[in-house]
């Protein structure tokens, strides 16, 4: 059915029901033409204080409800926005499987206005962005911030953000947590063994192996379930390796690009990990679960993110003493120095474009990145946002401020990777074949060739939407 | 008589008007429908798919994935039944036939048939949460605690690539079981007692009783009976979707074609593609019924 | 005199044990022993997920037959209402109550007129409703969502039976169970004596009058068992809520079961999953047997026929 701007659902109904019942079915055999009349809806006046023209229709806002919970939102990010536009309903939920509850949203044509597209099963930014369903965000960037009037949002979040939000040219996506990415370990157990942290792959094998004799606990574990947690730190290696190209190359989806030397030598490197020092039952085990035997000191050492902290506070002992460590050097002529680091900003916040309102979305947005939201955010969930600055001044937690050393040890030297953002089949394919890489079915040139060869069909494959980054 | 007949055909219309109605509007246009998007690009917003002709076709013949799928599929087809056949014959046999005199049920056999349907009434997704716990890979493991405390090492039931595939039947079977047990029980019933009476007169065994008179008499009934296992086995989906790690993990060592289909249309916004897969999906089970029909068609034992 | 008649008693039950086991003899205890295993096979599991829902969380992450230090009922609580499993119970019900009657009577009345009323297309008709038997659902999940869709479109009806509606998840189940439905009681309708029906015609009565007050009492036994195998099957649908119902108060139980599994794993709350599955379970299998008798035999006289 083809709607004009202005309808009003009454109208619409009314309309439809001079459509008679052979009409309706005539137009079930197409998929629905998506109703345009929502977002060009006539905006309301826009002004300094209003800069997107918010108006009064509801917000509805989803949240991805795992590692930082739901009441984020609801204490801090929509009680600010309230206080502004009083008038604008908040619809407010929650979910774990954003895919399984919102893709049908999206495919119907009434899509919420702010999603927190996040989690294991988040939607496919490609497929979005390809449809035409992400709302261009520039308008965000380019006005002033919700604190001065002055500075504009684009100068008050990191590059980092700006450059991996960008679909199609257009910044789309809004990361609003800075996930920084390492090896996780209790600084207590550590102190109380005369553990290392080590700096070099040797020692880190050397670590495992003094743990493993020690008989008090396991080395390594991740969570199995979800093999992403495990090639996260095997493409930071191969990155520490071969440089920031490595990474580049695979996101562009260069011939061999999988297959190159340091792809080859961390995958070697892990495979090593996963036939000598995993914890007994890893594949099967998800990531709390694993989480939750390192806390009950049953591991010494598990890859994850700054969300990590967070995740686990109703079961970590109070003296546990989360601690960060990189990825070690492994050649003595890695391309990048010691210290080199995976961050990415995390928590994928979009505004649907063909949403009722996304004017009040992107205003939401622009709340969020207030001070005083990313502030009273950190301080809530104990993680770093994009806003810069955010948490000066504030109490942060012992894992906190060890990921925030390890960033400004850092400095320049950080590394990012999309290609699971944009190629979903290739996300499963890597997701398959490093859990057989761990568990010892693939040799490292064989996982690596596999991988290879669907990120070769995806190139191939005309119908899906290519991706560049630099 | 005009009157008659137009009060025929008006009772016709008004009888068939509603299910026909709901049947085409619900199932019949979805699936004419599917086989149009099969020939799109479409990912599942855009107003207007691309028409791309039988591209998705020749994609999905180079889909390993897929075919793994399929592989999966067809040894579900040719192992669910006949094992689940096989077991449930057994306990029929003896809860109806295995008794003292061989003609009479043995004690207890209604307990019996009670429990073994019990897995039948618990819903499937429900079956497969359970069953994730029972499979646990660690020592909270319903099965690995009493394993590892045997001092044998966690078996990883899910998670083991080797391993995973079996579970899944295993839990087919465990829940499928009891349903042909009374079936084949209501079978047995029907058979004439003094058949088994004048075979054992003759000195026949139990053993030779049941191939005798047993499997050729419940011949029928083994033929519905794979018919149904057969649609379940291509169908099946919430166990694998559900249980399995990776949903038909681990490495699509258990993934079946609608956990691809399903997985393709709403993980990868591909429905162009997961509904081509979707129409070979639908071909061989067309295919397998059409085949199941006309093996079927053969003489019946009359008694 | 009573110590001898226990005696007696005694003694003759001794004798009717002896006898049982000298009859049973080393095949009849292979038989038991045959059975008693596929008994404990299909309740273990049951029985140890009843267990663990009321042990701690931990507990449940220690070994998985030691038994709970307290008996922890809060689980059942949390189960109920924080996973609503109460509110997911009650929309199957009444989905399945609603969807069950409508299949029933639609399918009935479409079995019975192919059954007995030769019309040019009867034929064709009939194999449309019974093709559908062998169509996977997957093929037509997404188009389905559009129909259901524009469904809610439609005038003055279109709020009740859109996405999102209990009636629109009805009506789908009642056009999903139509190829089985009309299948197995058109089959059924055919076996049916036409005699008494014809008297009731020449007395003037109906076909709408002959249909309801004749040839459905006669059909009874073929109704209940297609009425069961459609509450099993309605019942434990799962792939077609999942697309249909987005909204968490629509949901059915056993889209509920599948979220509290994952949702475990980001609370961490175990122990209550399975208490929900408990919950999910217990009441099943008590309907189950205290109907089974009935359920038994629904089931195979329409799956002989």
């Amino acid at each position: 059915m083809p709607n004009t701007p202005h309808i009003s659902r009454r109208e619409l109904l009314r309309g439809a029901a001079l459509v008679p019942v052979a009409g309706a079915l005539a137009a079930c055999a197409t998929p629905a033409a998506p109703p345009a009349a929502s977002s060009s809806a006539a905006p309301a006046a826009t002004s300094a204080a209003n800069p997107f023209g918010v108006g009064s229709k509801p917000l509805e806002v989803w949240i991805f409800d795992g590692g930082f919970g739901q009441d984020y939102a609801k204490n801090i990010h929509q009680p600010l926005f309230k206080s502004k536009y009083a008038g604008v309903e908040i619809k407010h939920n929650a979910t774990k499987e954003i895919t399984k509850v919102l893709q049908p949203r999206f495919a119907g044509g009434n899509p919420p206005e702010v999603i927190d597209n996040s989690g294991a099963n988040f939607m496919d930014f490609g497929a979005l962005s390809q449809d035409g369903q992400l709302q261009d965000l520039t308008p965000l960037l380019d006005a002033p911030s919700w604190d001065d009037p002055n500075t504009k949002v684009r100068d008050t979040i990191d590059q980092s953000v700006i450059d991996i939000g960008m679909y199609e040219g257009k910044f789309s996506v809004l990361g609003y947590v800075n996930y920084i990415h390492g090896i996780w370990y209790s600084q207590k157990v550590f102190r109380d063994n005369g553990w290392q942290i080590p700096k070099t792959w040797d020692e880190f094998l050397a670590l495992c192996e003094t743990i493993k004799k020690s008989g008090k606990m396991a080395p390594f574990t991740y969570a199995g379930k979800f093999p992403q947690y495990l090639y996260e730190p095997l493409l930071t290696m191969a990155a520490k390796v071969g440089g920031n190209e490595v990474l580049v190359n695979i996101d562009n989806l260069e011939d061999g690009a999988w297959t190159s030397e340091a792809m080859k030598t961390a995958a070697t490197a892990w495979a090593e990990v996963g036939a000598k020092y995993l914890m007994e039952g890893t594949t099967g085990l998800d990531h709390v679960q694993t989480q939750t035997a390192q806390n009950k000191y049953k591991v010494a050492m598990l890859p994850s993110g700054s969300w990590l902290e967070n995740e686990q506070k109703t079961t970590t002992p109070a003296d546990f003493e989360y601690g960060m460590f990189p990825i070690p050097d492994v050649t003595g002529s890695d391309k990048m120095p010691y210290g080199t680091l995976h961050t990415q900003p995390g928590e994928n916040f979009i505004v649907s474009a063909r949403s009722a309102h996304p004017q009040a979305g992107m205003e939401y947005l622009r709340a969020m990145l207030s001070k005083k939201a990313a502030g009273d955010f950190s301080a809530l969930v104990r993680t770093m946002t994009v806003v810069k600055g955010a948490t000066e001044g504030r109490d942060i937690s012992p894992g906190v401020t060890s990921a925030s050393k390890a960033v400004a040890d850092a400095g320049t030297n950080t590394v990012y990777y999309r290609w699971f953002n944009w190629y979903g089949p290739l996300k499963d394919e890597a997701i398959a074949a490093t859990g057989e890489l761990m568990s010892g079915g693939l040799t490292p040139d064989k996982y690596l060739e596999r991988i290879q060869k669907k990120a070769d069909e995806i190139k191939n494959d005309s119908s899906i939407k290519k991706y560049k980054r630099t | 008589m005009i009157f008659n007949r137009y009060r025929r055909g008006l009772f016709i219309t008004s009888f068939l008007a509603a299910p026909v109605i709901l049947y085409l509007v619900y199932v019949i246009s979805p699936y004419i429908q599917a086989f149009y998007i099969a020939l799109t690009d479409w990912r599942g917003v855009t107003a207007t798919p691309r028409l791309i002709g039988l591209e998705n076709f020749q994609r999905l013949f180079n889909d390993n994935v897929f075919w793994q799928a399929v592989m999966h599929n067809g040894a579900l087809l040719v192992l669910l039944p006949l094992i689940t056949i096989v077991i449930a014959l057994f306990f029929a046999f003896l809860l109806n036939v295995g008794g003292p005199q061989g003609v009479t049920g043995i004690r207890g056999s209604k307990f019996y048939r009670v429990i073994f349907f019990f897995p039948q009434v618990l819903a499937v997704a429900v079956v497969a949460v359970l069953f994730q716990q029972v499979f646990r890979p660690d020592g909270s493991g319903m099965l690995n605690g009493p394993l590892m405390a045997l001092g044998m090492g966690p078996i990883g039931f899910l998670s083991d690539r080797d391993v995973a595939f079996w579970s899944v039947l295993a839990v087919m079977v465990w829940q499928a079981v009891g349903f042909y047990v009374v079936l084949f029980s209501a079978g047995l019933a029907s058979i004439p007692k003094d058949m088994f009476e004048a075979a054992q007169i003759d000195g026949a065994s139990r053993i030779s009783l049941f191939f005798r008179i047993t499997l050729p008499l419940l011949w029928d009934t083994v033929q519905v009976a794979w018919v149904y296992l057969g649609i379940l086995a291509l169908d099946v989906f919430a166990i694998v979707w559900v249980m399995t790690l990776q949903h038909g993990g681990p490495d699509r060592s258990t993934t079946v074609m609608a956990a691809e289909i399903y997985r393709s249309a709403f993980e990868h916004f591909r429905f162009g593609y997961a509904s081509a897969l979707g129409v070979v999906m639908f071909f061989f089970t067309v295919g397998f019924a059409i085949l199941s029909l006309r093996l079927s068609r053969r003489e019946r034992i009359e008694y | 005199m009573t110590t001898m008649i226990s005696w007696t008693a005694a003694n003759s039950r001794k004798i009717a044990r002896e006898e049982r086991r000298r009859r049973l003899g080393p095949l009849g205890v292979l038989t038991h022993l045959a059975l008693l295993i596929w008994t404990l096979l299909v309740m273990v599991p049951i029985l140890w997920t009843f267990l663990a829902s009321v042990k701690s969380e931990d507990e449940i992450f220690s070994d998985a037959w030691s038994l709970p230090a307290s008996l922890r009922w809060d689980n059942f609580a949390r189960a109920w209402e924080q996973a609503h499993i109460g509110q997911y119970m009650l929309n199957s019900v009444i989905v399945v109550a609603f969807s069950t009657f409508g299949t029933m009577l639609i399918g009935s009345m479409a079995a019975y007129v192919l059954a007995r009323y030769p019309f040019r297309g009867n034929r064709a008709i009939y194999l449309l409703f019974v093709s559908g038997l062998a169509f996977p659902v997957y093929l037509a999940l997404t188009p389905l969502f559009f129909v259901v869709q524009n469904m809610g479109n439609l005038p003055v009806i279109g709020p009740f039976i859109g996405l999102n509606t209990h009636a629109g998840l009805v009506l789908v189940y009642i056009a999903y169970s139509m190829p089985f439905t009309v299948f197995f009681l058109s089959a059924f309708f055919r076996t049916l004596p036409t005699a008494v029906g014809e008297a009731a015609m020449v007395d003037g009565a109906s076909h709408t009058r002959v249909f309801f007050q004749i040839m459905l009492p006669m059909a009874r036994p073929g109704i209940i068992s297609i009425t069961i195998f459609n509450i099993l099957g309605q019942w434990n649908q799962y792939q077609l809520p999942l697309i249909l119902l987005q909204e968490r108060d629509k949901w059915v139980l056993t889209m509920g079961i599948a979220d509290i599994s994952t949702a475990a794993g980001y609370d961490q709350d175990w122990s209550a999953l399975f208490a929900a599955l408990t919950l999910a379970i217990l009441p099943m299998l008590i309907i189950y047997t205290v109907f089974q008798r009935q359920i038994q035999s629904g089931l195979t006289s329409g799956a002989l026929k």
